[in-house]
């Protein structure tokens, strides 16, 4: 059982509470979703029950938290770590070891228990989540649904009682959600009482038996799955939230084709260590569009990506965009990647400095106009890096459009988003459709129906389809909604 | 119940020597090839000990790495004794011979340490080092660093090409604060990472007051004995230079 | 605000945080200084890593000290750091300079209780010091050494010890330590300009 006794939490860093007198009891077997808008405090109530607060963020804390009867304010981390799980929103920071077995050996080992007791968990853990094929692997060399399996895994060998999942499906493929859902609903069956922050809910809806609703740290509504069901798509939306009967069709969506010309994308082909990453003889994407660039895992698409933007080394395909042909390299001045951290691409220290970089001359008149276009005109002064998220995404954006790039790549854009961030970044998308060519690298079918014009599927390195909206319509919408 | 869910020799390594006794050679080939301990004595071991990290190369299949060693080395030998037979004179003389002989004391050591971090796993290392009685304050930054190593690469990497993307390169009107751009977001990126790698550590339990368990399986064999008993004979020699 | 600061008991033990960021910050320090040696490809070029290192080290080391509350975190980065000097071929003089010059740095800066500016940079300089240690072997018993070598000739030998002439063991080993310092200044700039703005400190 958990338990909330009027717990408030202020972060050192912040002037504002994250979560207000939260009194909740959470009993023993149940399966509890925890959703709302970004900052809404799910994230902190999430680190209140596993112990991270107040022993790793620091802050101001009054009330108590109990899990199973302890106290996990008072308690060590350690303590707190034998009765709670935690998985966390992203696969690739949250493995400690260097290869899989090690890794799911690594809980039970802090510890302390005897190595054939640590065996046999091990093995108990890997039939029953059927991952014999990736023990003894390096986890580097795992893609994200893979490495999430692995981060589950190494839970599971502690056999807590209680798991908290924090937005496990940001990063992860619809396929990879499908086998965390199977994960899940096991735990489920073992008695676990499991506690999950998300934004999508769609395929939570047969797992979790009740949904709390938070708004700015304070509990808004409270209700079983069955009832929450019933809420219309417009009442989920005033909350900030995703429908929870999500459509997962990747249609593009209707827009009157423009007549820009194309851009011809010619053998756009690489192979790594004999295996074909990317294979496309021939290609013709219609310039201004917004291209959705979709597939399963290993399927080519960041190796796309790469090549599209000229950073692939080896490459020998070219693009000719208006009848100019560009080579490989050549690429790197006609194309911008916004990457998936764009933490990697801010360099400056004020956003007007970040958006001169790459300009042929530095002029701010110009610079100002399109900060003011993107929204950003009144950060024109702080730095990059202490704007949010979604902000640095215009940031990266702007510096694309004023070092005059043609096309601009969106990597995931918006793995990890609520409702209206994900709405602003699908706005931004589409203001820049007709003056750029815009490839989005995306999982959220979302995200696809409200800007993309094509859909470019990639499986095994070759194009499955390429799809513009409103061409051929009825009969795509039967290929796209059987290959999902 | 079965075991066999942990043996690292599944991966194809060559020999598999213990990880003490990579350290042994490690030590022994500093202190007399790289530290020339032992004078005259051990005059006939030191090359026997420098070809000692390329056999072990080879053996591991990396044979890139070997025979990129082994031209260098052969190289800077081959180079000297060219340079001695014109009796050249100047600053290329020195250049060379600064140059080789570096080389020349540096890469058998260099070699060894590429072999020592190439051919162990990360937890055999700290079973190595749990039984020579390091602390854990030690073991466990050690394999978060390995650990970290690998992330702090990638970024690094995506940063480049972020820099590329945006026309900042050493040629470019920038290049005065290339460090600085290539640090910043680094370091950013880099402790944001870390931040979470540790909270996610600590919500499994590290950090306890327990002694750890490993379950890796490391121990001495035949290969490991006859590797002992060459790193002594220098040892020997010392050891008797300094009583005699 | 109601409730309490929760700022953890301030033990003396280092705690599974402590130890987990001795190692991330030890490795992309270690990251740089191996991308800095490849930068001084030439092995001539090999006394310029006692400027660079610690100038550009400096950056990170200084963010490193912002999260240093407790004796025992800087002696034991600077042992990781000297271990992996000698485990990449630089002999074992960097790994006994590393405990020596770690405790001492960390002694300085817990005299200026963590968070003194001056003994910080005074710190910094003096654990840059380790990095003097990959040069020692070339300066410590050089004719002894060549003598095992007779092939190479008695001029070989007579170059390089002109090339490694004792006067400049002192001039590599100020230079570690002044640079060490001005790269603590480096850092603290660093921190200023960047990333307190970008709140990781």
């Amino acid at each position: 059982m958990i338990e909330f006794k009027n717990v408030s939490f202020n972060y050192a860093r912040s002037d504002e509470a994250s979560v207000k007198d939260i009194t909740l009891t959470i009993n023993n077997g149940e399966t509890v979703l925890l959703c709302g808008e970004s900052g809404c405090g799910k994230t902190t109530l999430m680190r209140l029950i596993n112990g991270l607060i107040p022993h790793f963020y620091e802050g101001y804390m009054s009330g108590t938290v109990h899990v199973d009867g302890m106290n996990v304010s008072e308690a060590e981390l350690y303590e707190t770590a034998v009765k709670v799980g935690s998985v966390f929103q992203n696969p690739r920071s949250q493995f400690f070891c260097v290869d899989s077995t090690s890794e799911l050996a690594f809980g039970p080992e802090n510890m302390g228990f005897p190595e054939a007791e640590i065996l046999s968990r091990i093995d108990k853990t890997v039939s029953s989540m059927g991952i014999r094929s990736l023990m003894d692997r390096s986890i580097f060399d795992m893609s994200g649904g893979e490495k999430q399996k692995i981060a589950c895994a190494s839970v599971d060998t502690l056999n807590p009682q209680v798991c908290v999942i924090d937005e496990p499906s940001s990063n992860l493929s619809l396929e990879a959600i499908e086998d965390l859902k199977h994960t899940i609903s096991e735990w489920k069956k073992e008695g676990k009482t499991i506690v999950i922050a998300e934004h999508r809910m769609y395929w939570l809806k047969e797992i979790c038996d009740r949904v709390i609703c938070l708004k700015n740290g304070k509990i808004l509504f409270d209700v079983s799955m069955k009832e929450f069901r019933t809420y219309k798509d417009e009442r989920l939306r005033e909350h900030g939230l995703r429908s929870v009967n999500e459509d997962l069709s990747m249609i593009p969506m209707r827009a009157e084709p423009e007549e820009n010309g194309v851009i011809t994308l010619e053998k756009f082909s690489y192979s790594y260590k004999k295996y074909d990453a990317l294979h496309i003889d021939r290609l013709n994407i219609p310039r201004g569009e917004v291209i959705a660039v979709v597939g399963p895992n290993g399927a080519g698409k960041s190796t796309f990506s790469k090549c599209i933007c000229g950073l692939m080394k080896g490459f020998k395909g070219s693009a000719s965009i208006d009848g100019k042909r560009y080579r490989s390299r050549k690429l790197l001045d006609r194309s911008y990647m916004v990457m998936q951290d764009v933490n990697h691409q801010l360099f400056c220290e004020t956003v007007m400095e970040e958006a001169t970089l790459g300009m042929n001359d530095e002029n701010e008149t110009v610079a100002r106009e399109v900060l003011d276009k993107l929204g950003l005109s009144e950060f024109s002064e702080r730095h990059p890096m202490s704007l949010s998220g979604g902000q640095k995404q215009r940031v990266a954006v702007a510096s694309a459009i004023l070092s005059d790039k043609d096309i601009i790549l969106f990597d995931e854009p918006t793995s990890g988003l609520d409702y209206c961030n994900m709405e602003k970044v699908a706005e931004l998308i589409r203001s820049l459709r007709g003056s750029k060519t815009v490839f989005v690298v995306t999982h959220d079918p979302d995200l696809i129906r409200r800007c993309a014009t094509c859909v470019l599927r990639l499986e095994k390195g070759h194009v499955a389809e390429f799809n513009r909206g409103g061409e051929n319509y009825g009969e795509e919408e039967k290929c796209y909604n059987t290959a999902v | 119940m079965n075991n066999d869910t942990y043996n690292p020799k599944k991966v194809d390594r060559g020999i598999i020597l213990d990880p003490r006794t990579k350290l042994l050679y490690l030590i022994t080939i500093t202190t007399f090839a790289l530290g020339g301990a032992g004078g005259k004595r051990c005059e006939i071991l030191i090359p026997v000990l420098c070809m000692v990290p390329f056999l072990l190369l080879l053996s591991a299949k990396r044979f890139r790495t070997a025979l990129v060693g082994i031209i260098l080395f052969a190289g800077s030998s081959v180079l000297l004794e060219y340079a001695n037979a014109l009796s050249m004179g100047g600053l290329l003389y020195y250049l060379i011979l600064g140059s080789c002989g570096i080389l020349g004391r540096f890469l058998p050591v260099v070699m060894m340490g590429r072999y020592l971090m190439e051919s162990s796993t990360v937890s055999e290392f700290t079973k190595a080092m749990k039984k020579l009685h390091v602390s854990d304050k030690v073991i466990i930054p050690l394999s978060v660093m390995f650990r970290f190593f690998p992330t702090v690469i990638d970024e690094a990497e995506s940063i480049s090409a972020a820099m590329k993307m945006r026309g900042i390169s050493l040629g470019g009107k920038h290049a005065s604060r290339i460090i600085e751009y290539r640090m910043v977001p680094l370091m950013t990126c880099c402790v944001n990472i870390g931040e979470e790698l540790s909270a996610a550590a600590l919500t499994r339990g590290l950090g306890g007051d327990v002694d750890r368990t490993n379950i890796c399986k490391i121990g001495f064999h035949v290969q490991d004995y006859v590797s002992i008993i060459l790193c002594l004979v220098p040892w020997a020699l010392l050891i008797m230079d300094v009583i005699i | 605000m109601d409730g309490v600061m929760t700022r953890k008991k301030t033990t003396e033990k280092l705690g599974g945080k402590d130890l987990i960021n001795i190692g991330i910050y030890a490795a992309i320090y270690c990251v740089i200084m191996t991308a800095i040696s490849m930068l001084g490809f030439i092995p001539i070029m090999m006394p310029m890593l006692s400027v660079l290192c610690p100038l550009i080290g400096g950056i990170t080391m200084m963010l490193f000290y912002t999260k240093v509350k407790k004796f025992g975190m800087i002696t034991i980065i600077t042992i990781i750091i000297g271990a992996f000097l000698w485990v990449t071929g630089m002999g074992y003089w960097p790994f006994i300079f590393g405990i020596v010059c770690g405790v001492i740095a960390d002694l300085v800066a817990k005299m200026g209780n963590y968070s003194s500016k001056k003994m910080t940079a005074l710190s910094h300089g003096i654990m840059n010091i380790t990095i003097f240690g990959c040069f020692l072997p070339l300066y410590l018993d050089i004719n002894g050494y060549f003598s095992t070598r007779t092939s190479f000739g008695s001029e070989y030998v007579e170059a390089l010890t002109k090339i490694f002439r004792p006067w400049t063991a002192p001039i590599i080993l100020a230079c570690s330590f002044v640079f060490g310092i001005l790269g603590a200044l480096l850092g603290m700039y660093f921190l200023k300009k960047h990333f307190e703005k970008a709140g990781i400190v």
